[in-house]
């Protein structure tokens, strides 16, 4: 589905097109171009001064781009009009290449679009084995970061700049210094990579210095699960949680659905194990234990808060119930310091296993090794592994850890050490003293994006390609091999890992290219590799390249011996929790602005993290939260009005810290989160300012839990700048939710809620103008949308999707704070129930594309406006910002530009400086030329960029609406047939959604997957009384509690408000909307 | 000039008694020195101190648009939710002071009350500046003011493309609305003025002034035939712009009163903003003629029965606007809305109630004041409960616009609305631009109608002792 690339095309005779690129680079006057490394005029991208100008030509150079080297930029020098068009090539149309975004050992498949030689956005690649085209928040935030201003640019030594071919000389000299030592005193620092190449030059090092020592580091750690996958199972196995095929699912601390890694994986299977196309269906549930207020503890059916130090305990005492005949050593030992509710854990434990072979286990990354070993018990137990739990063999890794690195720089054992990627003078527990301790090599070679915390002890500092500008591949989480392939010439001279390595390991192929084709041929085997290759790169993946899945059951006899040895993590009055944050990762987004203007998905905070703590330990410890108030006022429609958010300081280890207090309802007591990845001292324009750094209080001994934290008021008070400052639905059936037995028993409850079911004869007074003029209405298209709230679990992925589609500017932290972000799309968040642990419902609100809008009725000048197919419309050339649309419209999604954004500097984030300023001073301020050059390259061309004075929406992303129509019409040529067919094309929101919640299409189309949705009777419209008739419905989310368990509740928690608020005092009883009849539901149009 | 006289006057009957409009039996010759001498005679010392500061101020104002439309809207304190603030605040608010202009010298002089012609000159200027201030807010708060202008946009006038504005929208109805209002009443009061403008021309003395009041006076002779036609058409005009005063306000309440945000979405609007421009107006009047009647020494011209007069006008209209707001609670409990009613509940017990019973304090119970004779005719008392008219109907709008708008259907996008101060300058610098322009007004043309003012004299009426020539009277 979604947008299809064209098939293989058959071998061709002659070379034609880059995609047989290696059938060109067969020529020899091809390869000695090649050769030349950089093409002519390269040279100038170094020089500071004419990089400005080369950044000001590009946009010229640009228009023609498409050949050259690898279908990227092509010298200056060649600005010359095609004497010969490549085929297939279009000037304006898009082209997309399959290539893929390697992540922390794994990689997402990508198909990238490319205008021109620019690529302007990310799709998941929808025919990679496992993916359906969808992607998550950072993928597609990732191409940003291609255009950052503020990457490293230059090659240098000891901070001053070097040229590449000097630096090259330096790393093959290191070479050189090794080969007689065997690599003694060489120490490689590596992050996870699921890179084939990049494994075979390890190997390959290695085998020539066998004395040169491997280390591996990432802040977010995934260690533990392999360990405890290699323990229970006996072998090296990577478990794969097949979620769709769960029908029980409890995670102890487990953000599967957020902070875990390929989180978007689990989302598609999630998303699947619960869509409900008819209420016979039936879904999973879904039980979380956890601390924080995760993405996954929002969509739990059972959620339990308790103290991190807990969830070991809780993990014991469930396994005791359901290993009941089995015996574990040590779990009563563990189980023992369990207090909790009982009956919680009873029941669980009883559905569990009432759902053998479906119920599934998660630990999550934070949680120790024995919590993982208990779930793989318990797995076991269930007779899920083989089934819901597949095993996949993967190869051992024996790279030490940052620890080991430590020790041995400390012992002096280090002569020279390369460092790839990473930021270790930021990301390092605090314990390790990173800094003083990588100087005790003598010479520090660094490869890193950005010229950052750790850009300072790096002898040579190199320049990282992003991976839009690079060769190289790697593997999916389930092993498949993916192409990663360049769609830009580095733009800043950027070289890749697999280079320097092969570099300083003085192997004799060093082009990245050269390296990937030929671990290729070793993955592949060499029988019609040419073929294969081409193929490899057009489809961006290599069938079946998979680990193999192995069978085999946890051997509790392995983990009883560890479980024994395993201490409880010590509990305390004060725990502290670090996470990954859900906006900049471990902090390698710390400098994108989309993802820093993303809305954390529950605090809603952007551009900073918050010390989180639950609204009764913020009463314990006196902290005033809101307008001068305290906690003990708060009701939960209160919480996230943030002004005056006390400063607290904390100290651990010594070490402390200050931020903001936030206040975050169903966070566990007694309990302080800390979000990693803010608080940077050198990063670039966007991220400096934002936060506290949370690493500096970790230990590597125990890098996610802490006990023994001290924590005083500052005295001071700061604003914490959040997108939604109310948090409850007051009542109101916006997000309208039932659980599956109220489901069950009245399918079309959601109709029945709100005014449109109590007034069911009232209707417009004026006849449809598709009724009264039917000439304005086409009889081909009719365009709609339908979101499911029982799939979306809130991942943010429509956002950024969104911001890169349309050209969607960020608008800084001061605007943000006073209300003007321009996203397109929000997800909402509103908390219901008890303020201490609340249930929470999201739902993506955009545009409803109204067919009687009332924005349309109010402009002045007719700049919105309706179209035959259904799309309410901006033209943005006749809007004169009245504002009046926006007051009109009662989902609030229309957003103006208050200035000019998208000429405003990039140093925005702190509120106090001199920024806000620059913003203020209109035509005088200016952004600087390479900064807004390069940002321009990134934008869709099909997409107008808006200037200040304007109201822009959501349009239905009718740039691809109308290329559809387009093309179609090329195709039908004289049949008429100019239907776009289903699935041709789709909104960015519903392409990025792993989800598949969003779904968009033609409603005059019986057999789309839309009309069929909007046929559903969970189908409802948000605030449809209004009878504005907006062809963007919702089908209502459904929850799917356990009645056995003491958290039980009849209703969902909105649902009841909603009885409380405006029904349940009327003639209909308690719960009206279940009991009285069907509203006469109007029609479409 | 006035002159003795023996001649003794009947004295009217009890019931028929009235306190006279013009005390102390001022001949038409003073009427004239004393008006016409405001504007001939030496700039009174006052006068260049206020000039000054008002021009200072109404400088403030322009500097601050000259920021706004060179920067961007963003400068004053809007935000999503809340797309309309102060600005439309003002907008309302300058609007509904200049009704009381048209509504003294239409309405009342259709329904003969001839106590409007001490005022009424003043009252119409009123209203003429502050159209001109209410019409600065629409035009530079939309986000690009170049195009808001242009010709094809606002302006009913097909583009190119066939694109006319569009006429659904409440917005359009007001470029109308206040157009055809500030062109109806600068005609109204340009020619109540002609007869003036001659009186002020033959008393010029310079050249200059001779030859300006001579071109705009249009060669009035006081002629019989003149006077004819100017009175026919200045009841004309006054029939024209008597529906105006209606429909002004009607049209700027549809700009809420058309949308479907809670709050705004209400069929009480058209009567209730005219009743509360009308009270507005007169707060306004008294604001600004209390103490031009003192500093011009004018007690026997705007007497204490004029000012009982106004106090009553604002007490009937400020209780009708106190019954607005009673009923606004009791429709959107009456309509069974959840949404109407959280907007009424969060008006007065919302983030803004402040703004709401300050708005309450100022316009209901205030005014309530006036049914004590004693207070209507304490000329210090009436001025500072005008002051808090004033106050009490920006906040109405205040509270209308903001409240409603800063929290309405999905509570997901509920805001706070915090003005800048760029917001605060403009709104303050309105005041400079209208102080200034009326204090152009009074140093250069008649304050009150000179003419008309004597039509209602007792002398005036030919049988009077002292009406018509008989005595030597000149005029």
């Amino acid at each position: 589905m979604k947008i299809i690339p064209p098939t293989c095309p058959e071998p061709e005779v002659g070379p034609k097109y880059w995609r047989s690129l290696d059938q060109l680079a067969e020529t020899p006057e091809f390869n000695q171009w090649v050769e030349r490394e950089f093409p002519a005029g390269a040279s100038e991208f170094n020089d500071p001064v004419s990089r400005r100008h080369f950044v000001k030509i590009m946009s010229a150079s640009f228009l023609l781009g498409g050949l050259g080297f690898t279908g990227c930029r092509r010298p200056e020098e060649h600005i010359l009009p095609f004497s010969k068009m490549p085929e297939g090539y279009i000037h304006g149309v898009a082209q997309f290449y399959a290539t893929a975004r390697p992540t922390r050992g794994s990689a997402v498949p990508l198909l990238v679009k490319s205008h021109d030689g620019r690529p302007t956005k990310i799709e998941g690649n929808p025919n990679a084995p496992e993916s359906n085209g969808g992607t998550d928040a950072f993928t597609q935030a990732s191409i940003l970061n291609l255009y950052d201003p503020d990457r490293a640019m230059r090659f240098t030594h000891g901070g001053s700049e070097k040229s590449a071919a000097e630096t090259f000389d330096a790393l093959s000299g290191i070479s050189k210094k090794f080969e007689a030592t065997g690599g003694e005193g060489l120490s490689f620092l590596l992050e996870q990579s699921g890179s084939p190449s990049r494994d075979r030059i390890q190997k390959l090092i290695a085998a020539k210095y066998p004395k040169a020592r491997w280390f591996t580091h990432e802040p977010i750690d995934l260690n533990t699960e392999q360990q405890a996958a290699a323990i229970s199972f006996g072998q090296s196995v990577a478990p794969e949680y097949r979620l769709e095929k769960a029908r029980r699912i409890l995670s102890l601390d487990c953000d599967f659905l957020g902070a875990e890694e390929n989180s978007f994986r689990s989302i598609r299977g999630y998303a699947k194990g619960r869509k409900l196309e008819t209420p016979a269906d039936d879904m999973s549930r879904l039980y979380v234990v956890e601390s924080i207020f995760s993405i996954t503890g929002m969509n739990a059916d059972h959620r339990l808060r308790v103290q991190p130090s807990q969830v070991l305990a809780l993990a014991a005492r469930l396994a005791t119930e359901i290993l009941k005949g089995g015996n574990l050593n040590g779990l009563s030992q563990l189980a023992a310091s369990f207090k909790g509710d009982e009956k919680w854990i009873a029941e669980t434990a009883k559905d569990l296993l009432e759902h053998v072979k479906g119920s599934v286990v998660l630990a999550g990354h934070r949680q120790p090794l024995a919590v993982h070993l208990i779930a793989h018990a318990m797995n076991s137990a269930l007779g899920s592994v083989g089934e819901a739990v597949l095993l996949r063999s993967v190869p051992k890794t024996a790279d030490g850890s940052l620890g080991d690195l430590a020790n041995a720089l400390n012992a002096n054992q280090v002569d020279t050490l390369v460092v790839m990627g990473g930021n270790h003078a930021y990301t390092a527990s605090a314990d390790l003293n990173w800094t003083a301790t990588q100087a005790k090599a003598k010479t520090v070679v660094r490869l890193g994006y950005y010229e950052d915390e750790s850009f300072a002890g790096a002898t040579w500092h190199l320049p990282a390609a992003h991976f839009l500008e690079s060769w190289g591949d790697a593997r999916t989480a389930d092993g498949t091999v993916v192409s990663i392939q360049p769609l830009i010439e580095p733009l800043f001279n950027g070289v890749t890992e697999i280079e320097v390595l092969a570099r300083i390991g003085g192997l004799s192929v060093t082009r990245p290219l050269d390296i990937v084709r030929e671990t290729f041929k070793s993955v592949s085997g060499l029988d019609l590799f040419d073929e294969a290759w081409k193929k490899f790169l057009h489809d961006g993946y290599l069938a079946n390249s998979a680990w193999k899945t192995v069978t085999a059951q946890a051997n509790l006899g392995a983990i009883g011996q560890e479980l024994a040895r395993a201490k409880a993590p010590a509990a305390s009055e004060l725990e502290v929790i670090f996470h990954r944050d859900y906006s900049v990762d471990d902090g390698r987004y710390n400098n994108n602005g989309w993802l820093q203007e993303t809305p954390d998905p529950i605090t809603k905070v952007v551009w900073e993290n918050v010390i989180m703590v639950s609204p009764a330990t913020a009463k314990a410890m006196d902290l005033q939260v809101i307008r001068g108030r305290t906690p003990d006022d708060l009701k939960n429609n209160d919480l996230g009005v943030t002004e005056n958010n006390d400063v607290l300081e904390i100290e651990l280890n010594g070490k402390k810290i200050q931020g903001a207090v936030w206040v975050q309802p169903g966070m566990a007591d007694s309990t302080i989160a800390l979000a990693l990845g803010y608080g940077r001292s050198k990063v670039g324009r966007v991220g400096t300012g934002t936060g506290y750094n949370a690493y500096s209080l970790r230990t590597s001994e125990s890098p996610w839990m802490a006990s023994g934290a001290k924590v005083t008021k500052t005295g001071e008070v700061r604003r914490v700048v959040s997108t939604q400052e109310h948090g409850s639905m007051e009542g109101r059936p916006i997000i309208r939710e039932g659980n599956l037995a109220q489901y069950k028993a009245k399918p079309g409850f959601a109709k029945n809620m709100d005014l449109e079911a109590h007034a069911p004869n009232a209707g417009p007074i004026y006849t449809h103008p598709y009724n009264s003029h039917p000439a304005l209405k086409s009889d081909v298209h009719q365009w709609g949308m339908s979101i499911d709230m029982n799939s979306c679990v809130g991942c943010n992925a429509c956002v950024v999707a969104c911001q890169s589609e349309n050209n969607i500017p960020i608008v800084g932290k001061d605007q943000v704070n006073k209300g003007r972000e321009m996203h397109w799309m929000r997800i909402d968040r509103y908390y219901a129930g008890d303020v201490a642990d609340p249930q929470v419902a999201n739902q993506p609100m955009l545009c409803q594309h109204c067919e009687s809008a009332p924005c349309e009725s109010v402009c002045p000048v007719n700049a919105t406006v309706h179209d035959e197919e259904g799309l309410n419309i901006m033209a943005y050339n006749r809007c004169v910002g009245t504002r009046y649309c926006g007051n009109n419209c009662a989902w609030k999604v229309r957003r103006f530009n208050f200035f000019d954004f998208n000429k405003r500097p990039n140093d925005f984030a702190d509120m106090s400086k001199g920024a806000v300023g620059k913003l203020y001073l209109g035509p005088l301020a200016k952004r600087e030329p390479l900064e807004y050059d390069l940002i321009k390259m990134l934008s869709n061309p099909d997409v107008t960029v808006r200037m200040r004075g304007v109201m822009e929406k959501c349009s239905f992303c009718i740039q691809r609406i109308e290329g559809a129509k387009i093309s179609q019409k090329v195709k039908a040529g004289a049949s008429n047939d100019v239907r776009v067919p289903e699935g041709a094309f789709t909104t960015a929101c519903a392409q990025v959604c792993p989800a598949e919640a969003i779904v968009f299409g033609n409603i005059l189309d019986e057999a789309s997957r839309v009309s069929k949705l909007k046929k559903q009777e969970r189908d409802y419209a948000v605030l449809g009384f209004l009878d504005t008739k907006p062809r963007l419905t919702y089908l209502a989310r459904i929850r799917n509690p356990n009645p056995a368990m003491p958290d039980y509740k009849q209703h969902p928690a909105t649902f009841d408000e909603y009885e409380n608020s405006s029904g349940g005092s009327g003639e209909h009883g308690s719960t009206h909307a279940m009991n009285h009849s069907e509203p006469v539901v109007k029609g479409a149009h | 000039m006035a002159e003795e006289t023996t001649i003794k006057v009947a004295a009217p009957p009890r019931e028929l008694e009235r306190e006279p409009l013009v005390l102390n039996n001022r001949s038409f010759g003073w009427i004239s020195d004393k008006i016409a001498g405001i504007a001939e005679g030496k700039t009174a010392k006052w006068w260049w101190p206020a000039f000054i500061i008002s021009a200072l101020v109404m400088t403030m104002m322009f500097a601050c648009v000259a920021y706004l439309i060179s920067t961007g809207v963003g400068v004053w304190g809007l935000n999503n939710p809340v797309g309309w603030a102060w600005d439309i605040t003002n907008f309302v608010f300058w609007i509904g002071i200049g009704h009381a202009g048209t509504l003294i010298s239409a309405v009342l002089f259709l329904l003969r009350q001839k106590w409007r012609t001490s005022i009424n000159r003043a009252a119409e200027a009123m209203t003429l500046f502050a159209v001109v201030c209410a019409g600065i807010f629409p035009v530079i708060h939309t986000g690009r003011v170049w195009f808001a202008l242009y010709p094809g946009y606002l302006v009913p006038m097909p583009n190119s493309n066939s694109i006319w504005p569009q006429f659904r929208s409440p917005l359009l109805w007001d470029v109308f609305a206040v157009s055809t209002y500030g062109t109806v009443s600068l005609l109204f009061w340009y020619t109540g003025l002609v007869p003036d403008l001659a009186t002020m021309r033959d008393r010029a003395v310079t050249k200059g002034r001779k030859f300006f009041y001579g071109i705009f006076a249009l060669g009035w002779t006081g002629a019989n035939r003149h006077w004819r036609n100017y009175e026919k058409a200045y009841l004309l005009l006054a029939g024209i712009s008597t529906p105006l005063v209606l429909s002004v306000h009607s049209i700027v309440s549809f700009d809420f009163a058309v949308s479907q945000v809670p709050g705004w979405h209400t069929t009480i609007f058209p009567p209730y903003f005219v009743a509360g421009a009308i009270f507005s107006g007169f707060g306004m009047v008294l604001t600004l003629m209390l103490p031009i009647r003192t500093v011009c020494g004018l007690q026997d011209v705007i007497t204490l029965r004029h000012v009982e007069l106004m106090g009553k006008v604002v007490l009937a209209t400020g209780s009708i606007v106190g019954y607005a707001y009673a009923m606004e609670f009791f429709i959107a409990w009456y309509g069974g809305n959840p949404y109407e009613m959280y907007a009424f509940k969060n008006r007065a017990f919302g983030p803004y109630w402040w703004a709401y019973w300050t708005m309450v304090s100022c316009n209901v119970i205030c005014p309530q004041l006036f049914w004590f004779k004693k207070v209507r005719r304490n000329v210090i008392v009436v001025f500072i409960i005008s002051i808090f008219v004033n106050i009490g109907m920006w906040f109405e709008r205040f509270v209308i616009i903001v409240t409603s708008l800063h929290r309405d259907y999905l509570p997901s996008s509920w805001s706070y609305f915090v003005p800048t101060w760029v917001d605060i300058c403009t709104f303050i610098g309105s005041f400079g631009l209208f102080c200034t322009l009326f204090l152009l007004f009074m140093r250069f043309l008649p304050l009150i109608a000179i003419s008309e003012v004597k039509g209602v004299t007792p002398q005036a009426d030919p049988h009077h002792p002292l009406g018509g020539a008989k005595s030597g009277g000149h005029h």
